[in-house]
């Protein structure tokens, strides 16, 4: 067995090109079997593309990506056997009820666990006695996750599963995940809702314009990345301009809120001789971490130079 | 502090937002208008031409007043026949139903289409949030779809004033009466298909009921029309009010007043109803939900059987209902082919001889281009599986798009040697009803011999498929447009074997009046079978096309 057949899903200088425009470009990724992988990147950035050429569904211009070993672009129907995929937009058949749609799914794919798609239905709160063309989009979308779901799929490749899902369905959806990781199911999982990337994954992936800009745990993506200092101050706020690693800095109120990368004892020798009355340092969030890569930092108080008052 | 609102738009803007879904209903419209407005100005221009080509001394007009003034059958299938030993009693008996039924199927699907179909599609709920409300929304549509109503007509008039000043030798008037007469059944049932829009739960439903509105309307007609004592039927049916307006042999303008009142009408509950129900909603009860049906979906085949199966139903009724009218009236116009210029027209046709073997060969070279409309049916309705989205469900399990498009294909298959058959023996029986002779092996060889163009068509559109997608449908249009066009007026002018070669029906024996030739056959399915191998070839290594 090679290394590369080890990993759940190995992708490999993939890139797909539409005329001159790249859409991926030179993509190296690898999930281990049984991880939680979040894959996130605005609008545009390449997600969807990534999914589909993992799925065979779309032509590789170069590189190659396999599922357990299986080349997805050669033999997908092979590859398939061992996933399921939710895709974001849920566009089902109009005239089967939701039971008939669970069927045909779990009939294609050809295992199913009755047993947890009863259970599913229930925690999902499915009426799957009801045509799909009165369903919501929500309800459109809890059929997709059961159908999925109910395979056991070796691999669940989520594209935007939770779009129009609400907040309830939304723990129902974050349960399920987690009984699956717990079940050694590795999950590719592209999404936008942060939050719910941040409590479900072992590992990131960060897309921009077609190209990976971030990869790694959370943890190794925050100890590379600036912390988030309040520091509060009794008397004059001291001026950091100069230095090093200190930026994003904002004066309110004697209080103090900056962000900080590399070193951080001098930026609390500086504070410390001004007289810190109150500090509190803060890992930063995923969102900030998203944000920070794309070179927006979250929303802050009007800004006032740091050595003001 | 109450803050400083901007200015609203200026009045043009406004004007242009609360058009928009008029205007883009026009849009989404006209092309069917147009292309409806043409075959219909086609329709009587080649009845006139055809008459005057066909039957041209006075005995065979005399022959065909004999065959059909008094046919009660013909009657029956095509409204009453009068003043046939003129052109333009022959024209309208020949082109008015046909007409009237294309243009009311035309009419319920396209408002229910462009009705309850973006409706279904989630769009409707976008247009109607701009600066209209559901009932505005409604009158919009109602307003697009008159513009087409207009289009078909305007085209209609200019094709019907032009023969009529040149061969059915009647003013402008009348023959503007006459192009009026003939697209009425068009605006009913625009309205009528713009009033089940709201009645019911979704499109097809919405277009199944107005299509039970013109089943009835018919069938009511015909018996108004077949059974003496029963003539009062007609005036329940909207086909009959039609029927009832004459033109250019005995006109009764009155007969517009309850067409008139059933259109609007229609509109005006149509533009209530929207008002008051919810978006997605019905005015009917709906049956949301059932008992869940688990048979046929145990694969790929068996689920595109499923899926098919409605088309595959109406395809096959539609084809038995063809070819009963078909069979019923082959022994009256068989007695028709007797002048040497009759017999020159059907000869070139492919029909050879006379009698109901002739004219069927005929029928049955028509029945095929019906056949072949419906094998592009089906290659659209793939298509429009991939680009939904719908298919990627199975194709991103572990179903090959050889399997996936495979099964789609051998339901097509299916479903058009089915159809062939139905045609086959309903003609048979029709024949048969009449008291005529006809073989049923020779008939039911001939309806089997009408797979091979169709099969053709499909065999161009899998090419398409696999190596340009978005020209699937437009290419087998084109094909099967060209071959009926080149066919068809073969007909009545003579033509290069190089152009009658470019036909796909020109290469189809007219059987019954001739034995098939199956090598032709043989060869025109090798080349269908050739182009969907190739196309099949691109499918598998192009992208899925979605949205």
């Amino acid at each position: 067995m090679t290394g590369t057949s080890l990993s759940a899903v190995h992708i490999e200088g993939l890139s797909k090109f539409y005329g001159d425009v790249g859409a991926l470009v030179d993509l190296d990724l690898d999930v281990a079997p049984g991880e939680v992988v979040g894959y996130l990147g605005p609008n545009g950035a390449g997600k969807t593309t990534t999914i589909r050429l993992l799925l065979g569904l779309a032509r590789a211009t170069a590189g190659r990506a396999e599922v357990f070993g299986v080349d997805c672009q050669r033999r997908p129907v092979e590859a398939h056997r061992r996933l399921a995929f939710v895709p974001g937009e849920a566009n089902l058949w109009p005239e089967l009820t939701g039971a008939e749609t669970l069927h045909v799914l779990g009939q294609v794919h050809g295992r199913v666990d009755e047993a947890y798609r009863n259970r599913l239905v229930e925690r999902f709160d499915l009426d799957t006695s009801k045509k799909v063309r009165a369903y919501s989009k929500g309800n459109r979308q809890k059929v997709l996750l059961v159908a999925a779901l109910t395979t056991r799929a070796d691999l669940l490749v989520l594209d935007e599963p939770t779009s129009g899902l609400d907040p309830l369905m939304e723990q129902a959806f974050r349960a399920s995940v987690a009984e699956a990781r717990d079940r050694g199911q590795t999950i590719f999982l592209s999404s936008h809702v942060l939050s719910e990337v941040e409590a479900l994954c072992d590992r990131v992936a960060i897309l921009r314009q077609g190209r990976l800009v971030e990869s790694g745990t959370l943890d190794q993506m925050r100890r590379l990345s600036a912390v988030s200092v309040e520091a509060r101050f009794a008397g004059r706020v001291p001026d950091l301009s100069g230095l090093e690693g200190v930026d994003g800095a904002v004066v309110e109120g004697g209080v103090l809120r900056a962000s900080v990368s590399g070193r951080i004892e001098p930026f609390l020798a500086v504070i410390a001789q001004a007289g810190v009355s109150r500090l509190v340092v803060r890992e930063p969030s995923l969102e900030e971490l998203f944000l920070a890569l794309y070179g927006e930092s979250p929303q802050q108080p009007e800004a006032v130079p740091a050595s003001a008052g | 502090m109450q803050a400083e609102l901007a200015p609203g738009p200026p009045a043009w803007a406004r004007l242009i937002a609360r058009t928009v879904i008029a205007r883009r209903t026009v849009r989404k419209s006209v092309r069917s208008a147009v292309l409806w407005g043409y075959v219909f100005g086609i329709t009587v221009v080649s009845s006139a031409v055809s008459y005057a080509g066909i039957y041209k001394t006075a005995a065979e007009r005399r022959q065909l007043e004999v065959a059909f003034g008094h046919n009660l059958a013909a009657g029956a299938l095509f409204g009453p026949a009068r003043q046939l030993q003129d052109v333009a009693g022959f024209t309208v008996f020949k082109s008015s139903m046909t007409v009237m039924v294309i243009g009311a199927v035309w009419g319920l699907l396209t408002s229910t289409r462009l009705l309850r179909g973006e409706e279904d599609a989630g769009r409707w709920e976008l247009l109607a949030s701009g600066e209209t409300d559901l009932a505005g929304a409604a009158t919009q549509g109602l307003c697009g779809l008159a513009v087409a109503a207009c289009v078909v007509w305007a085209l209609t008039a200019v094709a019907v004033v032009a023969v009529g000043r040149w061969s059915l030798h009647v003013g402008a008037p009348a023959a503007v009466y006459f192009a009026t007469a003939l697209t009425a059944g068009a605006a009913l049932f625009l309205g009528f298909g713009a009033l089940t829009s709201q009645l019911a739960a979704s499109r097809r439903q919405a277009a199944s009921y107005a299509g039970v509105v013109l089943g009835v309307s018919y069938g009511l007609r015909m018996v108004g029309d077949a059974v003496s004592g029963l003539h009062w039927l007609v005036w329940l049916s909207p086909l009959g009010w039609v029927e009832q307006l004459r033109p250019l042999t005995a006109p009764q303008p009155w007969a517009f007043a309850p067409i008139v009142g059933a259109t609007l009408l229609s509109a005006w509950a149509a533009v209530c109803l929207a008002g008051r129900r919810d978006v997605g909603g019905s005015t009917l009860a709906d049956r949301s939900s059932r008992v869940p049906r688990l048979g046929l979906l145990s694969g790929p085949l068996a689920f595109t059987l499923r899926l098919a199966r409605p088309a595959v139903t109406w395809w096959a009724c539609v084809l038995a209902a063809s070819g009963v009218l078909l069979g019923t009236v082959a022994k009256a116009s068989g007695t028709t082919i007797v002048g040497s210029s009759v017999r020159q027209v059907f000869s070139r046709l492919g029909a050879t001889g006379s009698g109901a073997a002739a004219f069927l060969g005929v029928a049955f070279v028509i029945l095929a281009m019906v056949v072949a409309f419906q094998a592009v049916a089906h290659v659209a309705t793939a298509r429009r599986e991939e680009v939904e989205g719908r298919a990627l469900h199975l194709l991103a399990g572990p179903v090959s798009r050889s399997g996936w498009f495979g099964a789609w294909l051998a339901v097509a298959t299916g479903s058009l040697v089915l159809s062939c058959l139905v045609a086959g023996a309903a003609s048979w029986a029709g024949v048969a009803l009449q008291g005529a002779r006809a073989g049923f092996w020779s008939v039911m060889a001939a309806g089997v011999n009408m797979l091979a163009p169709s099969i053709f068509v499909m065999g161009a559109g899998t090419l398409a498929f696999g190596v340009l997608p978005r020209a699937t449908v437009p290419v087998m249009y084109a094909v099967l447009g060209w071959s009926a066009l080149v066919d068809l007026v073969a007909g009545f002018t003579p033509q290069s074997h190089w152009v009658l070669d470019t036909s796909l029906f020109h290469h189809m024996a007219a059987a019954p009046a001739v034995g098939v030739d199956w090598k032709a056959d043989g060869i025109v399915v090798g080349a269908g079978v050739l182009m969907a191998l190739v196309g099949w070839r691109g499918l598998l290594r192009r992208d899925l096309q979605l949205g």
